[in-house]
């Protein structure tokens, strides 16, 4: 069996790895705050038959060691955690971090999640929430008789109310960030859960040291280039052919050989 | 005379298997980062009259890649970097590196980097990675990334994952010529179209060695069967 077959078809597969990636991220490019992840591949075993020395009349000569590799196979995938441009929606509950850090969240099991999609809706009790309905931690609650919400680069919450003409604080929004953000997993909804590879979470503020700062008003959008996505895709679906074409040949030698003896 | 031949184009044959094993496995890696590809020869070892094949690492520059990810490191230039695996320092071209729990920079398998004097600890915001290796972390000095070079380019062993092992000590890198680049990847140096080429000329070359191994057997069969018939 013509090993060669085996080590094309790891490179399909690699490829295929890519393409599904890719499509994620296609599919995500209008999602609030995703990071788009890109696939690294590596090399994998080597078969190492042992040089030689041919020796003859005239003079001996050493021959080197042959080392046939055996494919291919995705090293990591890795979420690339750069800024995603900041879009202005101009709705009050709607914020973004501007570098680093996450919102922390509750999930229903009692962990805690991280995200960075800010756009936030108040619940029926008051408390301020993600879209998808999870309570921010620490729970901000906001009053029944407010009528203007502000949320300042640092985090703090204040509302107006119509009986009082200065803003009352009621909370501040505390921030998460990670050592390896690259190591936290996507658990769905927009949300990471830490990880042993990511490291626990170190709490702040905004614009404290290491955090970005919070903007009201904005949302980040997802970190995804098209034409770079694009472009990633026909890389990948040419290296697939070529690979293809690769088996084609090993199996044009094979039948070669079977057709030695008729 | 055709018995000879015979097992002359027998292992011509099993040349060419290589090289298509070879060929097949830089297509296959014509992604993977900073991959050096493979060059298999023949060589004519004495008055052999039968190919013998020949290894050469081809160490050409790989294109680069701009990605913008602060740990995504490689070398402009020759040389190495040194990563500690349990089986002992092994030599990468760079790649996508990561930090763990701790923050130290690790690569895909979770081995350290090497700096000169010992695993890089980066903690903090920012990672800067200057031309010569060294390492600043939030503005504070933070090491600097050893960078090795091979003596001898035939003592370097792939062993996967993008490592080589090096028969030897290596030496320290010139690093006037030899520069780092953060933020960018060294692409595979696999020319896919000569590749391609490559794969057909195989094909090509292992079909006319079955004809000739095959003209060779009627031969041998009409000498067996023919010759001293009435």
């Amino acid at each position: 069996m013509n090993g060669s077959m085996r080590t094309s078809a790891s490179g399909m597969a690699a490829q295929q790895r890519m393409i599904d990636v890719i499509a994620n991220n296609l599919a995500n490019v209008n999602t609030t705050a995703f990071k788009r992840s890109r696939v690294s591949f590596e090399d994998v075993l080597y078969e190492t038959i042992e040089g030689s020395r041919i020796v003859n009349y005239q003079a001996s000569q050493t021959v080197g060691p042959v080392q046939i590799g055996k494919g291919v196979r995705v090293g990591a995938i890795m979420r690339l955690q750069s800024q995603g441009s900041p879009e202005n929606t101009q709705r009050p509950l709607d914020v973004a971090i501007e570098g680093e850090g996450f919102f922390q969240i509750q999930r229903p099991d009692g962990s805690t999640a991280y995200t960075r999609d800010g756009s936030l809706t108040i619940s029926d009790q008051g408390t301020l929430t993600t879209s998808g309905g999870y309570q921010l931690l620490p729970g901000v609650t906001v009053p029944a008789d407010a009528s203007g919400i502000t949320i300042s680069a640092n985090g703090t919450v204040s509302v107006s109310t119509s009986a009082t003409a200065q803003e009352v604080e009621i909370g501040r929004l505390e921030l998460a960030r990670f050592l390896n953000p690259s190591g936290l997993l996507a658990v769905g909804e927009n949300q990471y859960a830490a990880t042993p590879a990511s490291g626990d979470a170190i709490l702040g503020y905004g614009q404290d040291d290491g955090f970005g700062r919070l903007s009201q008003g904005m949302l980040e959008s997802s970190n995804v280039e098209i034409v770079q996505e694009m472009t990633d895709m026909i890389a990948a679906q040419r290296a697939y052919e070529i690979n293809a074409k690769a088996i084609k040949a090993a199996e044009d030698m094979m039948q070669a050989t079977h057709d030695i003896i008729r | 005379m055709p018995l000879q031949g015979i097992l002359n184009t027998a292992r011509s044959l099993s040349y060419y298997m290589r090289k298509q094993e070879v060929t097949a496995n830089n297509v296959a890696n014509a992604s993977s980062d900073a991959f050096k590809g493979d060059r298999i020869m023949a060589r004519r070892v004495g008055n052999s009259t039968f190919p013998v094949p020949v290894q050469e690492l081809d160490l050409q520059q790989g294109t680069f890649r701009e990605t913008a990810r602060p740990l995504d490191l490689s070398l402009e230039g020759k040389g190495f970097l040194v990563v500690d695996t349990p089986e002992g320092e092994r030599l990468t071209r760079g790649g996508s590196f990561r930090l763990d729990s701790v923050g130290y920079l690790t690569d895909h398998q979770g081995n350290r980097v090497m700096g000169v004097d010992g695993p890089l600890l980066l903690q903090g915001g920012t990672v800067e990675v200057h031309g010569d290796g060294s390492v600043v972390v939030d503005g504070a000095n933070a090491g600097r990334l050893r960078v090795v070079d091979a003596p001898d380019p035939s003592k370097l062993r792939k062993e996967g994952f993008g490592r080589f092992l090096l028969e030897g000590d290596p030496r320290e890198a010139n690093l006037d010529t030899t520069h780092v680049r953060q933020g960018a990847i060294e692409e595979a140096n696999v020319d896919p179209l000569l590749a391609m080429v490559d794969l057909v000329t195989i094909q090509r070359a292992f079909t006319a060695n079955m004809d000739a191994l095959r003209a060779m057997d009627g031969v041998l069969g009409a000498i067996s069967n023919e010759v001293g018939k009435v």
